[in-house]
Order: structure tokens, then sequence, then C-alpha cells
């Protein structure tokens, strides 16, 4: 069928099929999206009818709005831990439940749970046992740590977000390294086994290797998760105690809604839009490199 | 193939023109359409309600209902804005979608904010029994916007089975009107064997309630008051030797030494200050008549409760030191873009009907234990801290709330008043946060 003759009957038959999925493609993400960058021109305050346009103001407001910037800072600090500790801890639990261990499916099972809870309602779930439980339990017990609230303390507050992140995705990242592991050959294996390797070497010199796709989608989704994480800040900490961990996402849609600067926000968003493409294309490209053959 | 050919192009077309449709409905008229396609069979409308204030959510669906039988050709319909969330945020991104309900229940500052979007409401009659000033805040232009719908007020709540205790008799509210009044009383609660007070640490309540105290405290006169705000944007007050700002926190002060979270002052929940209040375990608790319905789930002293001012100085005589902050907090308008002339008589008769209608007054002060700032409505409100309320409205003693303060005021003044809770910063850090947060509104 696509050696239909003729640019209009070729053009026809993609339409047939691309057509639907382009038409919702293009009204659902691109025309928002450039429509949003119309809004970073404007001085829109969120509701009124007037788009008083404002030319780059709005990008020299970002450049100037030092709020924005400390929490990009820690955002950047969320997704250092959390990128290296969910990957860390997810390839370990995965490296244990492809040996044979017993009953490794409910633990990948369990392991994977998490991911099926929704971001904001794990975020109240956690809010609550770090709250009450942990309090009472400290208290009970006295043990000093745990006596008051994690969530009062700025420092704290923000480890608790580290925390609950990495329960939350590791299990995720789990399932695909167990897929990774699984599709290393075993033949290569043996043949390393057979010229003495041991299981350390084998680990590092073939295993991790060959593995390089699986750390590529792993990493890609966990720094993108980490740059664009709202539900559970806003559900955990509320950016508090005295919004010491209002993390990016929050701070553009509170500039936004709260503040009713659409288009300072809107311009923030894009802003953060490009920095966190440029992180995550360098990274898929840099990865990309160290991808190797059997 | 000439035949498949046919099928192929009848099927994009009808795909295309499908999805078109639907597209055109949902962004300009499919409200207009389906209510017009109603009125036009059984002549009922459908209006809906965006409700702000969650605490009365099932009362409102009552009344809903209740109003339903009044008029059968109407049906009300009450949204809910999610909690943690602000009606402003809410209806903006429903304005966004092109989904914006028939009414929608704002906070006072927000509503000059929608004053392209809705509807005029000047001339309806219940302008004209509005409690003094009320509609002041929402007349742009000569013209009134909003439905005035609750009055509230905050101050500290006391439980008087346990202040009773303390003082060893009747306790009596007047004699609490200086700072080293209200010290001396919580003294004697913490002699009694009981905790003095709990501060719940929540933004919006130390950066909305709290804190404006001290700007609303300057003067009486409310042009006064406005000049101080434009004062502080230009940056020309000097917080950190005001003296009303100064005696305000003074108290504060005393309120964080007897805090019964001082260990870790930024632990407690909004849930856990009703349950120790109700429950008898501290005497006092600043906050506002809102919280009567989670009070109530915890009473323990027989409906006994009552507001005491926050005092700012040691001088009885100065002005806050007897009022409590009061001021209509929640407006209704409504919409005027999607809804039609049908839907907005409608909406205007659920206006009169909370005014007028015995069973709509009978739902606003005996259901929804609101406030109401129409003086038509005699009735007396069951819950205690609006009778407070209404007690020092009656005697004059209320400093207006400034409910019309910036948007993100809460959020970031609250973070500075948290960290001074916390005692991360001390009071000139204070000062400074909240004068270089003034600077920069526009």
């Amino acid at each position: 069928m696509i050696g239909e003759k003729g640019f209009w009957n070729r053009l026809r038959v993609r339409l047939l099929f691309t057509g639907p999925t382009l038409f919702a493609f293009l009204t659902v993400m691109i025309i928002p999206f450039i429509y949003g960058i119309y809004l970073t021109f404007t001085s829109w305050d969120g509701i009124s009818v007037a788009h008083p346009l404002v030319g780059f103001k709005n990008y020299g407001s970002v450049f100037a709005d030092s709020e924005f910037w400390s929490s990009f800072g820690l955002t950047l600090k969320y997704v250092l831990f959390t990128v290296v500790l969910t990957n860390v801890l997810a390839f370990l639990l995965a490296y244990a439940l492809t040996k044979s261990v017993k009953g490794q499916n409910v633990f990948r099972a369990g392991f994977f749970m998490p991911n099926l809870v929704g971001g904001i309602v794990l975020g109240f779930i956690w809010q609550f046992i770090f709250n009450n439980v942990l309090v009472y339990l400290g208290q009970k017990a006295s043990i000093g740590i745990f006596s008051a609230s994690w969530l009062a303390d700025p420092d704290k507050a923000f480890w608790t977000l580290v925390i609950v992140t990495i329960w939350q995705y590791a299990g995720y990242m789990m399932v695909i390294y167990v897929a990774g592991l699984t599709g290393v050959p075993a033949d290569i294996q043996e043949a390393a086994s057979i010229d003495g390797a041991n299981s350390w070497q084998k680990l590092i010199r073939m295993t991790i290797p060959m593995m390089v796709p699986s750390f590529i989608v792993c990493l890609f989704l966990s720094l993108q998760r980490g740059f664009m994480v709202y539900d559970l800040n806003l559900t955990l900490t509320k950016g508090g105690p005295f919004g010491s961990t209002q993390l990016v996402s929050m701070h553009v849609y509170q500039k936004a809604f709260l503040s009713r600067d659409y288009g300072v926000g809107q311009a923030e968003a894009f802003v953060l839009f490009l920095l966190v493409a440029v992180i995550t294309l360098l990274q898929v490209y840099f990865s990309k490199k160290m991808e190797v053959e059997a | 193939m000439n035949g498949f050919k046919k099928i192929s192009l009848t099927a994009l077309t009808l795909i295309l023109s499908a999805s078109l449709s639907a597209c055109g409905n949902s962004n300009s008229n499919s409200q207009a359409t389906t209510s017009s396609d109603k009125s036009g069979t059984d002549k009922s409308v459908k209006i809906t309600l965006l409700n702000s204030k969650g605490e009365i959510q099932t009362q409102l669906e009552d009344a809903a209902k209740s109003f339903h039988e009044a008029y059968p050709d109407i049906t009300l319909e009450i949204q809910q804005v999610p909690s943690g969330t602000s009606p402003f945020e809410r209806a903006s991104t429903l304005y966004a979608s092109g989904n914006q309900p028939t009414m929608i229940m704002l906070d006072t500052g927000d509503v000059a904010k929608f004053k392209d979007h809705i509807l005029e409401l000047g001339d309806e009659k219940w302008n004209g029994d509005a409690i003094d000033s009320a509609l002041d805040l929402t007349t742009i232009d000569g013209k009134n916007y909003a439905f005035p719908l609750a009055v509230e007020g905050y101050g500290l709540i006391y439980n008087k089975q346990v202040l009773d205790k303390a003082v060893g008799g009747n306790f009596d509210p007047a004699s609490i009107n200086t700072t080293s009044a209200l010290e001396e009383l919580f003294k004697k609660i913490e002699a009694s064997g009981k905790k003095a007070l709990t501060i719940s640490p929540m933004d919006w309540s130390l950066g909305a309630h709290y804190l404006p105290l001290a700007y609303g405290g300057q003067s009486k006169d409310s042009t006064e008051v406005s000049g101080f705000i434009d004062s502080l944007k230009a940056g020309t007050a000097d917080l950190s030797s005001n003296k009303v700002f100064n005696g305000l926190m003074d108290t504060f002060d005393v309120m964080m030494k007897y805090n019964m979270d001082q260990a870790s002052p930024l632990s407690p929940t909004y849930e856990k200050g009703p349950e120790l209040l109700g429950k008898g375990e501290v005497g006092i608790w600043f906050m506002g008549n809102w919280a009567w319905p989670q009070i109530s789930g915890f009473d323990t002293a027989d409906k006994q409760y009552g507001f005491l001012p926050v005092p700012i100085s040691n001088n009885p005589d100065d002005y806050g030191n007897a009022q409590i902050s009061a001021a209509v907090s929640k407006r209704i308008v409504v919409d005027k873009e999607k809804t039609t002339p049908e839907q907005q008589a409608a909406a205007k008769k659920f206006f009169d009907w909370i005014v007028y209608d015995q069973a709509g007054q009978e739902f606003l002060v005996n259901k929804a234990n609101i406030v109401p700032a129409f003086k038509n409505i005699t009735m007396e409100t069951p819950d205690p801290l609006g009778k407070s309320i209404q007690a020092y409205l009656a005697a004059g003693n209320v400093e207006p709330s400034l409910s019309d303060l910036p948007a993100d005021h809460w959020t970031k003044v609250g973070a500075s008043m948290q960290k001074y809770l916390s005692k991360a910063g001390d009071r000139a850090t204070l000062a400074k946060e909240i004068g270089d947060y003034w600077k920069k509104v526009k």
C-alpha cells in the first residue's frame, strides 16, 4: 500500500494510519507547548482576559529569581542522590534476585509494589509514618534520632524525600535490570569460567558492560523523574519546613499559580525544560558510546 | 483497489471529522448546547458551584437538595476544591480548560482578578441587607461582583472548662487584655496540670492569620492600614522598630515559651489542634471559627469555647488588645462567559434562597455553622465560636482581617514565621524577610 502511486494517494494512505495519532499529538502536545512559549512573552496573571506582551522581560526575571536557582540547585542535589542510590540499590536487588534465591518471584513482586502506589497517596502515607509512627516509636523506645519529626527539620526533610523516592523507584528499575541480567548470554559466562574468571571479574568485565542498554534506560528514567518530581514533594513535605525542601517543579508551579506570575512561571518552566533536555540528551549520548556487542 | 480507496477515504474523513467536532464542542459551547437542549424540552437548568470551604461540603450538598425541592426545575451540583489547593488555583485551571462552573466560591482577595469573567451582582436585593463594609472589597468601579457567604474570625480559642479550673472560678475573657495578663493565664493553666497552649505551625495560620495582626493593628482607620501596607511595598516602613509588630512578636515569644511542642515546634499537624483543645489537654489554640466542626468532634467542655484577642502590648487601652480579627472571607461569584441567562437567573435565585428563604437561612446558620454577612438573618448560630464572633461584632470589638493580601503572602511570609518559631531565625531576620517580601510585591 505504501507503494501507492502519486503524492496525494500516498499522503492519503499515510493520513489514514497516522492521522488520528498525529492529530492527538498536535493538539495535546505541540500546540500547548507553542502556546506556552508564546505566554512566556506576556505578563499574563493566569486569569485576566488581556495578555500584555512584555518581550524578553520574563526571561530576565528568571535569571534574577534567586529562589528558582536555589530550588534548582536543591533539585540537582536531590537528583544526584536519588539517581545514584536508586540505581545502585536496584542493581543489587536485581543481581541478588537473579541468583537462585528462594522465593525470588515473591521478592521481585514485593520490591516492585511501591510503584503501583500513586505518588500522592504514597506521600501521605510516608508523611504519617515520619510524623507519627516513627516519632511515637522514637519517644517510647527513646531512640534520639526519631524522637522529633524528620519533616520538621530542613536537612532530615530532604533525606525523607530521597529515602521515599528510592523506596518507590528502586523496584521499577530492578525489573529493568533483571531483564538485562537474564539477557546476558550464558555461553560467554561459561567460557569465562573455564578461563578461570571468578564471579567478581565476570560481573565487572562481562555482565556490567553487556548491560549498558539497561543502564541507559534506568538512568534516563530516574534522571527525568528526579527533575520533574512534584507529587511526592507536595504531599510529603509541602516544600517545608519554611520552604527548605521546595524542588524546582514546585517553585515553578507556585510562581505561576500562587504568586500569579504566569508569564514568569511559564518562562521558568521553559528554561527548566531546556536544562533537563540538555542533561538527559547528554547522558544518553555519552552512555550510548559505551555500548558493546557480545 | 478502487473500492478500497473509496472506503479508506470515507473512513479517514469520518475519523477526522469526528475528532474535530468533538474538539470543537468541548472548546466552545458544549455546556451551552446541552443546557439549551434541556431547557428546550423540559425547561430544567443545571448549575454548578465550586466549593472551596471543604468543611461544609456535605452541608452544601444537602442544601443543594433542599434548594432543588424549592425550585424543581433547577439542579445544583456541588464541586469541591481539593484540600491544600487554593480556590484561585483551581478556578483558574478550570477557566483555562474551559470547564468553569456556574458559581465559584473564592477568597475575598481573588474576586478582583476574575473581574473580566464574572457577572455584576450589584443590583441584587441582598446588597442592601449586607452588613457594613461587607461588600467594599469586592466593589470595583462602583459595582459589586460577589456574594458574601461567610464571616470568619480568628484569635486565641480557649476551652472554658480548662480555664475555669486554672483561674479557680468563672473565667472572664475580658480580663485578658495585655501580654502579661496572657502570660499570667498560661502560668495558671500549667499550674493546674494542663498544657498552656499549642501552636499549629502551618504557613497559612502563621502567615495569613497571625502576622497580619501586625498590619491590621496599626490603626483603627482602614486608610492608615493600607497606607502602612503601601509603605511596606515602598520599603520605607521599618518593621524592626515598629511598635505593633514588636508587641505582637513579644506575645508570640510568650506563646513559644509555653508552647507544648517546644521540642519540635514544626511537628504538629492541623489535626492535632482540635483534638488537644477539645479533649481539654491544652487551654488555648490559635485558630479560627472554621475549626469548630473538628473541635466539636472531641468536645469534652460542653460546648464552652470562645475567642481571646491576641494582645499586642501591656497597655489595656491599645487598639488590638480587646479586638479579634474578623471579616467576610468567602465570596461566591457567577461566571458570565459560558453560563446561559437561565443559569445566571438560577444562580441569583440560589443567593436569594440563602438570604431570604427559611430553609436557606437554616442551612447557612444551623447546618453550616456560618456567621452570616446579612443583617436580616437574626438566627443565632449554634456554634460557640460563631457566637463568640457575633458577640465581638455586636460590641464593636472587631478588627478587620486583611483578606486581600497578595496571594503568595502566606507561603512566603509563613515560611519566615516558621523559621522564627523553630528558632532558625531571630526577630531581626524575620523583620528583614518580611520587608524583603513586600519590596518584591508588584
